[in-house]
């Protein structure tokens, strides 16, 4: 069916219901796609006001190479609802514990409360927290809004484990074992006071390969439109094709409304005070010359303080020590400042990354580090 | 010529100018109301003194051998705010600076930056593109050979769907820049995948592509076949140059109109399923939360929306003088199709006058309009634009998107906006609203 085949292409094209609009001396094709919009088929040598060489497609090219098996396992990471992908493995409760407190706790929070930007993992127990979702802040600004976090929300464990595994943590994503994961993804569920199979997942807890295949989220069918199974597609493309689903509005040119369009008891609603205005850099639109010190196109000079703040006040200040923290920083400095650098630069197993996972050359690292010391 | 006819036409010339500025000053009275003192203004010192870029050499052709912006357009750049700050901004976004665009090109240093993990920088030398799942050929591909197969260019903005999705509530930032910047346009050029696929025996049994990235947080969406039969592109050239870094160098998946983060950058590997993969991406974020308590997902398209340019919060009428006639202007985009009409109200979206579409007209593209107005001091506007496209879509009043989705939805939101014009000429963001 989905063999690209020139026949098939214009059967379908012309099979499909499909409108022609007048422009200019040629005429645009368009027709439904599956997102509730339109697409333009290549008609001829044309697809809308694009003009195309109708002899580059149907063509069988024949470039790259066969990829070998090892390649292919070797980036064939993704694990599917369905097991596909998932690993033989097993992780426990403590274990997953004792990796948060060393590898995640610094972004992530105690227990997953998150903070400082970073998402949280858990904000109590799932099964009550699914329940927040129909939370909406309509007027009220103090009321409660709905709680998306990993054990509320998601509908899927795998992605959980898929996302662990391939890009946590960040500033050295893809060094977890498979077991290791496992006790990491048996300490997410712990904190979400979740339960397998009508097991609660206990600090005692093990997970592995079989059990996970058991958990159910709490908020599996909390998703529309549905894309598993045979007919997904099918399934979204009468989604889009209904624009209540989604809040969206079709109406035709002619009957668009020009007068009195406004609900009558709408008001003026304001931006509060500046409202949310620490823009950096700050808003200006002058045509000056920039203050050295300032700009951030026609840099001049490294901004070690800027750099600081960007790059390392989520740990330092929080769970290591804070810039001109001359007592917390005292114990390290005793062992010489090249020995901070070193630490600095090739990161620690307490929770040091690399550079602080910054993109920082070594020199303005260092830079950075004797800001810190100052 | 003789003397006296000299003469004459001196005195006639001069007659003329008497006879414009008594006429000037006369219109600018009645426009006025008030009798405003003739001031012959001071010589512009502009005019007067050399400058010294006229008196000296300026730079040799060997400075700057990729060329930058002027010094004075600093201030033109993408911004960022700790809001938005979220992993040390790796996670995060920088905006781009709408009230400065000009055309319906964005530069490539201006170019919004979202990314997932941070900016990844990718040796080419290294780069693999891995073609698997259910097709008959498993490929692999190098830069070079991707850059083989005949190339598409095609203009297309790229929007996160989260433009604009802190103001469910309320408006909050009173700038153009971060309360539509969201987002940017650009000439994309690269291969429609279905090219690739001509060669590779796609199985009849696929319903979806993963599309992954090489960055470290590996981001992956799912997208259905349909888009990728139809323009979904892998590109490698962004406005005549590489992709920037910001932009997925050296290649992205572009699909035309759908959510920004939709078109992988660092793009490592598509893979061929029936199932589609519920990636991180595609459930934790990028749903949209209903009243009902269920969430919309795989909500691809960003949907007809439009802002008014010129004026902003950022670039404000406080030096326009009574009667001056000025173009308001804005742009206009839709991912499900071709803009086709833009109505501007002065009255916050009570009534409606047509504006012009200018410039180049284009599926899931910015798209420029334009309306002359003649500015009359002391008076309070609400300007509201609002876009049609040519799927039939029109931009819903804010009452009506929020008496679907309600406000915890954080995406997808593209209700008419509004600039509130004050007597003195200063522009603020505020929402008409129930």
């Amino acid at each position: 069916m989905f063999k690209l085949d020139h026949k098939l292409l214009s059967v379908t094209v012309a099979t499909v219901l499909f409108s022609t609009l007048s422009f200019a001396s040629s005429e645009i094709v368009k027709k439904e796609d599956i997102s509730g919009g339109v697409q333009y088929p290549i008609v001829g040598n044309q697809t809308h006001l694009y003009r195309v060489n109708p002899n580059a497609y149907g063509l069988k090219l024949n470039h790259g190479r066969l990829a070998t098996k090892n390649e292919l396992k070797a980036w064939d990471k993704d694990v599917m609802p369905d097991g596909t992908g998932l690993p033989e493995g097993s992780g426990s409760v403590e274990e997953g514990e004792e990796l948060y407190e060393a590898q995640c706790v610094m972004c992530h929070g105690d227990f997953g409360s998150g903070g400082g930007g970073y998402p949280s993992l858990s904000k109590g127990n799932a099964v009550e927290l699914q329940k927040t979702l129909t939370n909406n802040r309509w007027k009220d600004p103090e009321a409660e809004g709905p709680v998306r976090v990993f054990g509320s929300y998601w509908p899927q464990a795998s992605t959980l484990f898929w996302y662990i595994r391939d890009a946590m943590p960040h500033t050295k994503s893809k060094t977890l074992s498979d077991d290791e994961t496992y006790a990491l993804t048996a300490y997410i569920l712990n904190i979400n006071e979740m339960e397998i199979d009508g097991e609660e997942v206990d600090d005692e807890y093990v997970l592995n390969r079989e059990k996970f295949l058991k958990i159910k989220m709490p908020n599996v069918d909390g998703f529309v439109p549905n894309i598993s199974g045979p007919d997904a597609l099918k399934g979204i493309r009468a989604f889009y094709r209904e624009p209540k689903n989604y809040g969206a509005i079709k109406v035709e040119k002619s009957k668009r409304c020009m007068k009195n369009c406004q609900e009558p008891s709408a008001k003026i609603a304001r931006v509060q005070g500046a409202g949310i205005s620490d823009f950096h850099p700050p808003m200006n639109v002058s045509k000056d010359l920039p203050d050295k010190k300032e700009d951030s196109v026609h840099k001049m000079s490294f901004d070690a303080e800027k750099a600081y703040e960007a790059s390392c006040t989520m740990c330092h200040g929080a769970i290591a020590p804070a810039a001109k923290d001359k007592d917390a920083w005292a114990p390290y400095v005793e062992k010489g400042v090249e020995k901070v650098y070193a630490n600095g630069i090739n990161g620690t197993n307490k929770g040091m990354p690399a550079l602080g996972g910054s993109s920082l050359t070594e020199s303005e690292f260092k830079q950075v580090v004797d800001f810190m010391l100052k | 010529m003789t003397k006296m006819n000299q003469k004459s036409k001196k005195s006639l010339e001069s007659k003329s100018r008497r006879d414009f500025f008594k006429k000037t000053s006369v219109l600018s009275v009645a426009a006025a109301g008030t009798l405003v003192p003739v001031v012959l203004s001071a010589d512009d010192q502009a005019i007067m003194h050399h400058t010294k870029w006229g008196q000296s050499w300026g730079d040799a052709v060997t400075k700057n051998l990729y060329g930058i912006p002027s010094a004075y357009e600093h201030n033109n750049t993408r911004r960022y705010t700790k809001l938005l700050a979220s992993g040390n901004y790796r996670a995060s976004i920088a905006v781009t600076p709408i009230h400065e665009s000009e055309g319906i090109i964005t530069p490539n240093g201006l170019f919004f930056s979202r990314s997932h993990g941070g900016t990844a920088h990718i040796d080419p030398n290294e780069f693999r593109l891995m073609i698997t799942g259910l097709v008959d050929k498993e490929i692999v591909l190098t830069l070079d050979q991707l850059k083989r197969y005949p190339s598409v260019t095609r203009t297309h903005f790229i929007e996160c769907p989260a433009n604009g999705g802190q103001e469910w509530r309320r408006p909050q930032y009173n700038s153009l820049q971060f309360a539509k910047g969201f987002m940017a346009c650009a000439e994309w050029t690269g291969v429609y995948i279905k090219t690739i696929l001509e060669d590779l025996g796609l199985s009849s049994k696929v319903q979806w592509m993963l599309a992954e990235g090489s960055d470290n947080s590996e981001m992956g969406r799912s997208v259905p076949i349909d888009k990728i039969l139809d323009d979904a592109m892998i590109v490698w050239g962004q406005n005549g140059e590489a992709l920037r870094p910001e932009q997925g160098y050296p290649v992205r998946l572009l699909l035309p109109g759908w959510e920004g983060n939709l078109c992988v950058k660092w793009l490592k590997r598509l893979d061929f399923s029936e199932e589609p993969w519920f990636a991180k991406e595609e459930t934790s974020k990028y749903t949209a939360l209903k009243p009902d308590g269920k969430a919309i997902q795989h909500f691809y398209a960003n949907e007809v929306n439009s802002t008014v340019v010129s004026p902003s919060p950022e670039k404000p009428w406080k030096d326009l003088k009574d009667g001056d006639v000025v173009e308001i202007q804005g742009l206009a985009w839709s991912g499900m199709g071709t803009i086709t009409t833009v109505d501007l109200s002065f009255d916050g979206g009570k009534n409606y006058v047509e504006a012009s579409l200018k410039g180049l007209v284009l599926p899931k593209c910015w798209t420029r309009w334009s309306y002359i107005h003649t500015y009359k001091k002391g008076d309070k506007l609400l300007l509201t634009s609002r876009a049609m496209d040519d799927a039939g879509f029109i931009q819903p009043t804010i009452d009506q998107e929020v008496s679907v989705m309600g406000v915890e939805s954080i995406y997808h939101r593209n209700a008419v906006e509004t600039w509130e014009v004050t007597e003195n000429g200063e522009v603020n963001h505020v929402q008409i609203r129930s």
